[in-house]
């Protein structure tokens, strides 16, 4: 994989600018996080980096996570994996699941503590129930890199760490957008710090603290 | 599980376009509909079974709706043989080349049209299409039926000089003829024209009561009924096939079989004794 | 001022409704109505199933046609759904469902004649154009974020059966069920113009006054309908499917020159098949429009809008039976609603072609059997999915009780759904009305029905053409009145 890059970018919302003009590039093998406040422009740098580099193989995990409500908790975390799959496999899956599936499945589940519910409609979950199963699918697609908006927004210490740490074994490369500032830290390689649609910091995450980064807020 | 359904679904669904439409090759006849449409296959059960008697070949009966169903059915070469009005007769061979009437009823030769009204209507028996029946209500029976719209239409146009529409207040079609009989005896209609047979045999069956129904006026006679087959039937079925028919219409004796018609019995016919129905059909604009 | 446009609408359509009654034919004409019906009841209560050994066939065959017609225009719908955005697509969907499944049903006998294909068809094709907007619609309402988060190269179908597809499998499949429904209706129904389900043996049943046989078949149909939850299941319907094709029965082998006949000479106009040229074809137009074509339309249009009003009102009236707000919420309560579900069970699933029947037969003929028989059907759906509506309603604990609680707590909460749905049903009453035709009633039905006794199917085309120009004008007339009083989209309620 070649490095990604986004040149020159401007993004725009209802006539004003709400981001760019700016450039950053993304090395393989490695793990950015996107810090700011609330408002900054990260989710819709983010999303432009979705819509830009889906096609390149990336996983995505969107802040609304893209669940489909009525579909199982197994049945979502399969469709990361629909695009290796012949179109009959994948409909006779939504009809009745594959062995072999199920057990690559299950671990997953099981290490995100919703094995339980494998078989229940991702509608009837809580929402950091339905933030695992989305995290599990983006982990089941095993694409190139990982794009994950506020990826454990929904969820509290040890669980939030146990999904970081997963997402980060699956994807090397990866571009998260993230509010708790430590585990920012703690978790990604470099920091790009976002102010007003434009790159205020950009750094290794070991040249940098926390009180660093607080200035962003 | 509903995903499992939408599976199963995707896979029977084209299935049911496969599935075999059958078609064998009986000799196949039908009769239209004039009365007691749920007798209509018992009556003419027995008929095709005397048929395959004497013809030696499978027949099947198949009851029609319509009149207009009878005369498409025969047109489109789904039955070969049919029981037709007056009519739908000549509508049938006109649009089948080489069909011919083949034999009509004893009574079909002078066929008539009784016209009835309920007693609150104060006409007497006999007494004819008269002014006074300006502004009731009136009732043919079928659209496409030979003594039940045809020809009363044509009397009444010769009577009153003017559409049936202009002169009665309200002008219906019952359907058949004993629903005609029916629906005046109740008084849903004041007056009514129907097949004389339908009226007689209602009349001994009891179904009438003579109190409150009466025939004011009788027709004239007219050819009606009769039995009429396709053409090119003997290339189908072998020589002198049409001619068996024919011969084993006209040999049908049982009495219970032609109590269901009901006739006396059968006498041959041909396609010229209609003319007189087709030129009152094209009169009447319902012929082309 | 919202409020205002929605009253004055509704007093408008009222008032118009008044007016037409004025012009109307209205007059129960039999003798002795009441007599009848009274031995209607009897043989109802009464019924006899012993004279029929045709009578599971006829069941069988009512399925059969239901399943397969349904089956078959829902995967049509599915599939038109999916390219529904295209205009073309749009209006060759608005045509063929204006066109009411008795005409499709006359149509195909022309030339199919008495083949299951013309049954089958009859259904399938309005079913189709029905199903691919409701399914359009409902697939439209689908969240399409699942759809982005689709990993990139996942097959097109893969990705909408997960995505939108599974989204919106609820709906798509109560709909579906809804239809089935109706489906049974129908396939009862087209046993009036020579289909050998049901409705073949009520009629002539019925025409010779056999009121124990109507009974048992009346019956039968109902409990056909109470029960479809039961034996309908998701899990069965696959095996239903399969098997529905080979229980049509065999009809008449279809002998395919007639088809083509059909379509080279049948329908063309008259004066083109006497070689007058386009110089006979105006008079020849002219004819059918001023003698069939315009009292056809004005009968059709007077007796809808006095249909379309009295649906209303008895929606408005009978809405309550199923409402919680009045029937309560205890063991009593319950069973009062109960109660109220049973009726409107029976007044929704008679069909409105078979309770017209019923009443022309008992009343004699004029408009008023048709308004009664529209505005029972119809006011029976509309009350039901209203008083649906009304309990998920939270009334605060003090609320007026009675015909106060009626006025002023629920029915000017409900008036806006109401109204949706009423303008929903509308294109259906039309299309209803003209059918009623049929039985001799004279909207436009009836002058196709009499070109078709005339063997004129030239003449026919043209009246039915008409009709379903006149469903559509009136379905485009319904979605801007909902729009511009802003009333609530309720895709599945429809039609």
């Amino acid at each position: 994989m070649t490095s990604l890059a986004l040149t020159d970018l401007v993004a725009d919302y209802g006539g004003e600018r709400v981001i760019g003009p700016l450039d950053l590039t993304l090395a393989h093998g490695e793990r950015v996080s996107l810090v700011g406040k609330s408002g900054a422009g990260k989710s819709t740098l983010l999303g432009v980096m979705q819509q830009r580099w889906r096609h390149l193989g990336a996983a995505l995990m969107p802040q609304q996570l893209g669940l489909v409500p009525s579909l199982s908790v197994f049945h979502n975390v399969y469709m990361g994996g629909l695009a290796r799959h012949s179109t009959w496999y994948n409909l006779v899956t939504l009809a009745r699941p594959f062995r072999r599936d199920i057990d690559a499945i299950t671990p997953l589940l099981e290490r995100f503590d919703i094995a339980d519910k494998c078989w229940a409609p991702v509608g009837e979950l809580s929402g950091g129930q339905s933030q695992r199963v989305a995290a599990a699918r983006a982990i089941h697609q095993r694409g190139g890199f990982l794009l994950a908006d506020e990826p454990i927004s929904a969820l509290d210490g040890p669980l939030a760490e146990r999904v970081l740490t997963a997402l980060g074994e699956a994807y090397p490369t990866s571009v998260l957008a993230m509010h708790d500032v430590e585990l920012a830290l703690r978790f990604t390689d470099r920091v790009v710090g976002i102010a007003d649609g434009r790159i205020a910091l950009d750094e290794a995450t070991h040249r940098l603290n926390a009180r660093d980064l607080l200035e962003l807020y | 599980m509903p995903q499992r359904l939408s599976f199963v679904l995707s896979v029977a669904l084209p299935l049911l376009l496969a599935a075999p439409l059958a078609a064998a090759d009986p000799f196949v006849f039908t009769a239209i509909p004039d009365e007691d449409e749920t007798r209509l296959q018992q009556r003419f059960q027995k008929v095709a079974d005397y048929l395959a008697d004497e013809l030696e070949v499978e027949v099947r009966f198949v009851p029609v709706k319509s009149y207009a169903a009878a005369v498409t059915a025969f047109r489109n070469d789904q039955v070969q043989l049919a029981w037709f009005g007056g009519l739908s007769g000549v509508q049938a061979r006109e649009r089948v080349p080489g069909s011919r009437a083949l034999a009509q009823g004893v009574e079909d030769a002078e066929f008539r049209t009784y016209f009835i009204a309920h007693e609150s209507t104060g006409l007497d028996e006999d007494t004819g299409l008269v002014d006074a029946m300006r502004d009731m209500t009136f009732t043919f029976g079928s659209k496409g039926s030979t003594s039940g719209r045809l020809m009363p239409e044509h009397y009444l146009r010769e009577a009153f000089g003017e559409a049936p529409e202009a002169v009665f207040s309200r002008v219906g079609f019952s359907g058949n003829h004993s629903r005609t009989a029916s629906l005046v005896a109740s008084g849903a209609y004041q007056l009514g024209a129907l097949n004389y047979t339908v009226w007689e045999n209602e009349l001994e069956a009891g179904n009438i009561d003579l109190d409150g129904v009466e025939v004011v006026w009788k027709t004239p006679t007219y050819p009606d009924y009769q039995w009429t087959i396709r053409g090119g039937i003997d290339e189908r079925f072998g020589e002198g096939f049409a001619d068996r028919v024919q011969q084993a219409l006209l040999d049908m004796d049982d009495p219970d079989l032609l109590e269901s018609f009901p006739r006396s019995g059968f006498i041959p016919v041909d396609n010229d004794d209609y003319e007189v129905i087709r030129q009152v059909g094209q009169q009447l604009d319902i012929l082309d | 001022m919202r409020h205002s446009a929605t009253v004055r609408t509704s007093l408008g359509f009222v008032a118009l409704a008044l007016v037409c009654l004025l012009m109307a034919d209205f007059q129960i004409s039999a003798h002795d109505p009441w007599a009848e019906l009274g031995r209607l009841f009897l043989g109802v209560t009464r019924p006899s199933f012993s004279a029929m050994d045709y009578l599971g066939e006829a069941v069988v065959r009512t399925l059969a046609f239901a399943f397969v017609g349904v089956g078959l225009g829902a995967a049509a719908g599915l599939m038109l759904a999916l390219v529904f955005r295209h205009r073309a697509v749009r209006t060759t969907c608005a045509f063929i469902r204006a066109i009411h499944e008795l005409f499709w049903a006359l149509i195909f006998l022309q030339f199919f004649g008495l083949h299951p294909l013309t049954g089958v068809l009859a259904i399938a094709i309005p079913y189709a154009g029905i199903f691919a907007k409701v399914y359009a619609e409902i697939l439209d309402e689908s969240d399409p974020q699942p759809s982005t988060v689709v990993p990139h190269g996942a097959g097109v179908v893969s990705a909408l059966a997960y995505t939108r597809f599974s989204q919106a499998w609820p709906h798509l499949a109560s709909y579906t069920a809804y239809r089935l429904e109706c489906g049974l209706r129908s396939s009862a129904v087209l046993g009036f113009v020579g289909m050998p389900t049901l409705g073949f043996y009520l009629e002539s049943s019925f025409a010779q006054g056999q009121y124990a046989t109507v009974g048992a078949l009346l019956l039968l149909f109902y409990a056909l309908i109470a029960t479809l939850k039961l034996w309908a299941r998701p899990r069965l319907l696959p095996l239903y499917l399969l098997a529905a094709p080979f229980l049509l029965g065999d009809g008449l082998p279809i002998r395919w020159q007639s088809v083509s006949r059909f379509f080279t000479e049948d329908i063309v106009p008259e004066p083109l098949r006497q070689g007058e040229g386009v110089a006979g074809l105006v008079p020849w137009l002219g004819d059918i429009l001023a003698n069939d074509a315009l009292p056809g339309l004005w009968n059709t249009l007077l007796l809808t809008q006095i249909a379309l009003v009295a649906t209303g009102l008895l929606a408005l009236m009978l809405y309550p039976l199923v409402s919680q707000h009045f029937t309560g919420r205890h063991a009593t309560g319950r069973l009062r609603g109960a109660l109220g579900h049973g009726v409107l069970v029976i007044l929704r699933s008679t069909p409105e072609y078979l309770l017209a029947f019923i009443l022309l037969q008992l009343w004699g003929p004029s408009m008023l059997p048709a308004v009664v028989a529209l505005a029972i059907h119809n006011g029976g759906i509309i009350g039901h999915l209203v008083g649906q509506r009304s309990n998920q309603i939270t009334l605060r604990p003090d609320a007026p009780r009675g015909i106060e609680r009626y006025a002023f707590e629920l029915t000017p909460r409900l008036y806006g759904p109401f109204l949706a749905l009423l303008f929903y049903r509308w294109e259906i009453i039309m299309r209803e009305t003209a059918i009623l035709g049929i039985l001799g009633i004279a909207t436009l039905g009836f002058y196709v029905d009499s070109a078709i006794q005339e063997i004129r199917f030239d003449r026919a085309m043209i009246l039915i053409l008409i009709t379903a120009l006149l469903n559509i004008g009136v379905d485009v007339l319904a979605r801007r009145l909902r729009n511009r009083l802003r009333l609530r989209h309720t895709a599945s309620c429809e039609p």
